[in-house]
Formats: C-alpha cells, sequence, structure tokens
C-alpha cells in the first residue's frame, strides 16, 4: 500500500484532528488575503482621490461626510442658484470660477451588452465667474446639452457611434450623443458620465438641485482658505468649504492605518495558526505512536515516516490556502464595496496571489509539521510495539 | 547459520540506575528451526526479540544474519533488513485502526506477487467474510490472525513472534499456533517469545532467559 494512500485514509479517519488544522489554514489565509486584499483597494482608492487634488476647494452642504462623499450618493442637496449668488457677492473673492455640481451613484446602469455597473453621474452647471475678480477662460467641465462625456472604464463598453442610453427614474429610455470620450486618469470621471447639469436634473427629477460647488482658481494659500470658509459661510450658514487635500489626506490615513494593522494582524494570526497546528500535529503524533512503531517494524524507513506527517501537512496546508483564498477575497469583496465604494469594481481576484497562496501556505503547514514528523521519525518501535 | 547472536548485552538506564536485561547472550539459529525463549517477566525476552528484529541496538555484541553484522549497517539498510527478512507479530496485534483487514494486511507487501496471495492466506485463516471489516469490527482472534497474515505476506525468512497467544482463548491459540508451525513446516524459521509452557513445547528448539542470561540451552 501507498503511504500516500495512508495519509488519505487518515485525514479521513481522525476528522476532527484534520479538521482544526485545515480551519487554521483557512483562518489564516482568509485573513492573509483579505487584508491584502483590501490593502490594495485602499490605495487604488487614495491614488484616484489624490488625482483630484489640483481642484483646489469644493463646497458642499453642512455636516457632509466628507469621506464618504465619493463612495456613498449625498443627497444632501441645495439650490442651483446658490451658485449665481456666490458669483454675484460683494463679500466672495477667494475664487473666481465656481462650477455647480450634482453627483450622484447610479447603481444599475445597463451597457450595450446588458451588463450591469454601477456608475457615476456628473451634471455640470455652466461655469459662473467671480463678477467682482479681474475675468479669465473657463475651467471647469463645459458639457453642451444633449450629450455626454463618457470616462474611460465605462467608454470600453460601449462602442464607437452607439450613444449613451440611461433609463430615468420612471424607467424610461433616454439617449445621449458621447461627444467626448475621455481618457484614462481623470479620477471619478473614469467610472462616471459627465452630463450638463439640466439634463442630469430632468433625468433624475432633482430640478434645480445641486450638491457641491466646485471652487476653481481659488488663491487660497496663505490661511486665505479661512477666509474663504467665513465668506461662504456668511452667506450659506447651511454650506461649509473644504480643501479637497483633506479627504485625500483622510484617505491616506485611512490606508496607512490598514497597511498598519495588516502588517500586525497577519503575522500574528498566521504565527497563532501555525502555533495551534504544530500542537495538533504533536498530539497526532502521539496517538499515532503505535501506527509509526508499526510502520517501522514493516521496514518503513525514517523519510517515509516524515513523509507520513508532512505530507498531511501539505494536503491541508494546499486545500486550506486554496478555500482561504476565495473566501478571504469573498470577504474583502463583500467589506471592500462597504469600506470603498469609489474603487469597489477595483477589488477583483488578486490571481498572482493565488500562486503565492498555494506555495506558501503549504510551506509554512509543512514547517509547522517538521518537529512533531521528526518526533514521529525517531519513535522507539521496540518500546511503543510492547507496551500493552 | 541463518542467524547468530554473539554475546549480546543490553542496558538501560533508569534515573542513575543502570540495568542490564540481557547479558553476554548467545546462540544461533538455522534456517528452519522453531525456537522458543521462556522466562519470568523482565528477563529480556522482548527486548532479545526486538535486537533481533533491528529495532533495537544492543550495547555490545553482534548479530550476525547471514553472516553479515546486522547493525553495522546504516539505518536505511536496517529498515530493508526488516522489510526484506522478518515477520513480527505482537501480543497487541498493532493493526491499523482506520484500514480493514485486507488494507492492513496489505500494507506489509511489498511486491505486487505478494498481494496476489492475501486472498488465498485469508480464506485459509477463516476470515473471507471478515476482509472489509475494521479492526473494531473483529474479536480478538480475527485480529490476531489478521496480523499474523500480514507478518508472513511478505514471505519473511524469519518470523519473530512476541506473546503471539497472550490475549487469546485456548481456541484462538490453537488456531494461530497451528498457523505458525505450518508457516515453519514451510521453511521458514520462528523465535516465539511465550510464558506459555504448551506453546513453547510446539518449539524443536528451546532456551530460557533468567535475569538477562540464558539459563537452559
Amino acid at each position: 500500500m501507498k503511504l500516500l494512500s495512508l495519509v488519505f485514509k487518515e485525514l479521513r479517519y481522525r476528522k476532527v484532528n484534520s479538521s482544526i488544522i485545515l480551519l487554521t489554514v483557512i483562518v489564516a489565509c482568509t485573513v492573509s488575503v483579505a487584508i491584502f486584499s483590501l490593502s490594495r483597494a485602499s490605495e487604488n482608492e487614495t491614488r484616484k482621490i489624490m488625482r483630484e487634488q489640483g481642484l483646489n476647494l469644493y463646497i458642499f452642504p453642512k455636516g457632509t461626510d466628507l469621506i464618504d462623499f465619493y463612495t456613498v450618493n449625498n443627497l444632501r442637496v441645495f439650490p442651483e442658484n446658490y451658485v449665481d449668488i456666490l458669483a454675484e457677492s460683494r463679500t466672495f473673492d477667494a475664487v473666481r470660477h465656481l462650477t455647480g455640481i450634482l453627483q450622484v451613484k447610479y447603481p444599475d446602469w445597463k451597457d450595450p451588452n446588458g451588463s450591469s455597473h454601477q456608475i457615476m453621474l456628473i451634471g455640470y452647471k455652466d461655469e459662473a465667474m467671480q463678477r467682482f475678480l479681474p475675468q479669465q477662460e473657463i475651467m471647469g467641465t463645459d458639457v453642451e446639452k444633449g450629450t455626454v462625456h463618457v470616462g474611460s472604464l465605462l467608454s470600453r463598453n460601449i462602442p464607437e457611434g452607439v450613444p449613451f442610453r440611461i433609463a430615468d427614474k420612471d424607467g424610461r429610455i433616454h439617449e445621449f450623443r458621447i461627444s467626448k470620450r475621455l481618457e484614462e486618469g481623470r479620477g471619478i470621471t473614469d467610472q462616471g458620465v459627465a452630463f450638463n447639469l439640466a439634463d442630469l436634473q430632468a433625468l433624475l427629477g432633482m430640478e434645480g438641485q445641486i450638491n457641491k460647488i466646485e471652487a476653481l482658481g481659488c488663491v487660497c494659500h496663505d490661511g486665505r482658505i479661512k477666509n474663504a470658509r467665513n465668506q461662504v459661510q456668511s452667506i450659506f450658514p447651511d454650506l461649509e468649504v473644504t480643501e479637497i487635500s483633506s479627504i485625500a489626506e483622510a484617505r491616506e490615513n485611512q490606508r496607512l492605518m490598514m497597511n498598519k494593522y495588516g502588517a500586525f494582524l497577519i503575522p500574528f494570526v498566521v504565527l497563532s495558526c501555525l502555533l495551534i497546528t504544530g500542537l495538533l500535529f504533536y498530539q497526532n503524533v502521539s496517538a499515532r505512536s503505535r501506527e509509526t512503531g508499526l510502520l517501522k517494524a514493516l521496514g518503513t524507513d525514517r523519510k517515509g515516516i516524515l513523509f507520513l506527517f508532512l505530507a498531511k501537512a501539505f494536503i491541508l496546508g494546499l486545500t486550506g490556502g486554496i478555500a482561504g483564498f476565495f473566501i478571504g477575497n469573498a470577504v474583502a469583496g463583500y467589506f471592500g464595496r462597504e469600506i470603498f465604494r469609489f474603487t469597489a469594481a477595483d477589488i477583483r481576484i488578486l490571481w498572482n496571489m493565488f500562486i503565492y497562496t498555494v506555495i506558501i501556505f503549504p510551506l509554512l503547514w509543512m514547517l509547522a509539521s517538521w518537529v512533531p514528523a521528526l518526533i514521529a521519525s525517531r519513535t522507539d518501535a521496540a518500546k511503543i510495539l510492547s507496551e500493552e | 547459520m541463518m542467524l547468530e547472536l554473539k554475546n549480546i548485552t543490553k542496558k538501560y538506564r533508569k534515573g542513575e540506575e543502570i540495568f542490564t536485561v540481557l547479558e553476554d547472550v548467545s546462540f544461533v539459529l538455522g534456517k528452519g528451526e522453531f525456537l522458543s525463549v521462556t522466562g519470568p517477566s523482565g528477563s529480556g525476552k522482548s527486548t532479545l526479540l526486538n535486537i533481533i528484529g533491528g529495532l533495537i541496538h544492543p550495547d555490545a555484541g553482534t548479530v550476525l544474519f547471514e553472516g553479515a553484522d546486522v547493525y553495522e549497517s546504516s539505518e536505511k539498510q536496517l529498515s530493508r533488513y526488516r522489510k526484506e527478512n522478518i515477520g513480527f507479530v505482537f501480543q497487541q496485534f498493532h493493526l491499523m485502526p482506520y484500514l480493514t483487514l485486507y488494507q492492513n494486511i496489505k500494507l506489509a507487501c511489498h511486491k505486487p506477487s505478494q498481494c496476489l496471495q492475501i486472498e488465498t492466506l485469508i480464506k485459509k485463516c477463516s476470515l473471507s467474510s471478515l476482509k472489509n471489516k475494521f479492526p473494531s469490527e473483529l474479536s480478538v482472534g480475527e485480529r490476531q490472525r489478521a496480523a499474523f497474515i500480514r507478518a508472513i505476506i511478505s514471505e519473511p525468512v524469519l518470523l519473530l513472534a512476541d506473546e503471539p497467544t497472550g490475549n487469546l482463548d485456548p481456541d484462538n491459540s490453537t488456531v494461530l499456533m497451528s498457523l505458525i508451525q505450518e508457516f515453519n513446516s514451510n521453511g521458514g524459521s520462528v523465535i516465539i517469545v511465550s510464558h506459555d509452557p504448551g506453546t513453547a513445547k510446539l518449539a524443536n528448539r528451546h532456551i530460557s532467559l533468567h535475569s538477562g542470561r540464558v539459563a537452559i540451552y
């Protein structure tokens, strides 16, 4: 009888021992894969938000959770004429260019192939120039009515010549001519569509409403951000001003925190699981002392005995590693979509990590079983077999 | 001579004390001989059997098997010596709990031709209907017969039996001893360790150990 067949039979016979060892691998692998995937997603998230840093100021409804602004639908809206009031105001001189924006997430857009996507819809009001400041050229996004600018990610799903189709709140399909296919690296617009504000408001039934003002060309260094804040709040106490960099910083801090936790949590969980495995293998060796003694009496050498235990560790490490990889990805996918909605689509199975998983975990578990396996290979067969 | 033991000595340390289990034991065993070893508990019978079987290194003396010193060989050669020449029968049977009767016997097969003999031997030992049963489903006698087939399936030249009837009732003891005798009559050599004088009488040679020394030869 082949030793490998003996390994499989023993695995089935000592189900509790085998299952607990398998569980340790699955736990260790799941935690490692999930944290690694989330950490990668967090990195992407931060990178995308960082791209937006070129925009100087945003004006939001007061109390807006800026961390979540890009990840969940910000339903706090305010009238779009606030933009014009600011542009006309003599007391507001911190910013030259003002663009009213309605930005919402559209959870179930069907591409021409019928696949469903979560996309960002961004409606741009025509740019308003601060009336009492020297005039400059338009800086913001200008989208003609009846047309859209399609982000690079969406663009791949829409063939040339095909209009952009989207259902309104009542399920009616509207068509827009694609006047521009945007290049990659446009931040949130990568996975979004830019509309003329009026078109988007009509589509969503949110006429006259916006949820942020992009303030471009701000000269807000040397503490003028504070002035801008005070100026806006003196006109609209229900609005507040923030620098886009504060959002990016918050995300960066979140990413660093995740990396920090990951750097502690992964080794802690893996080492704990390895320790438990070592103890379980030690118990397994004790329980099987008569078997190993008998195999020695039948002529199995030390290598054969080592093989019995290391092969068991390898099989469990491999099985647990594969299972843990998929569970870890599922966990990352589930929680990641909650945490990183902006880059949720980027949380994908990292197949190159699969290779590492199927190599590292079997090896680690063989390492954990190494000392118990050595003990087994040195079993005093004569002593064990003479015991009554 | 097939087997020759020269001045075998084995000592064990227990704490500060050193116990001499075997002292200056020498004897020879020819091919096809049936030797019984008797003696009181602790007289060194099992240790002697394990030394012959290549499981315990003696502290002094040599074990020559077909002219070659067993303990001069490497660990790997010692494993091969056990695999190719020795069959063990233990008092406790030592069947693998997760293998069926058939699989337990097959465990000792080293060549396909040996596996072909399993069915015949199982039938001969009246175990055919039990071949797919696990050890926990077998009676004591059935387990020992299975252990006996496992010991001889690899066609060893020397069968070492340590109190093989120690856990058996008289009927099962008789069955097992007749199987061992049949192995011997087919040319196999046997060394049996037993407390039972009746069992010892079946052998054609006998030695008795007392305090690690050969008392009767």
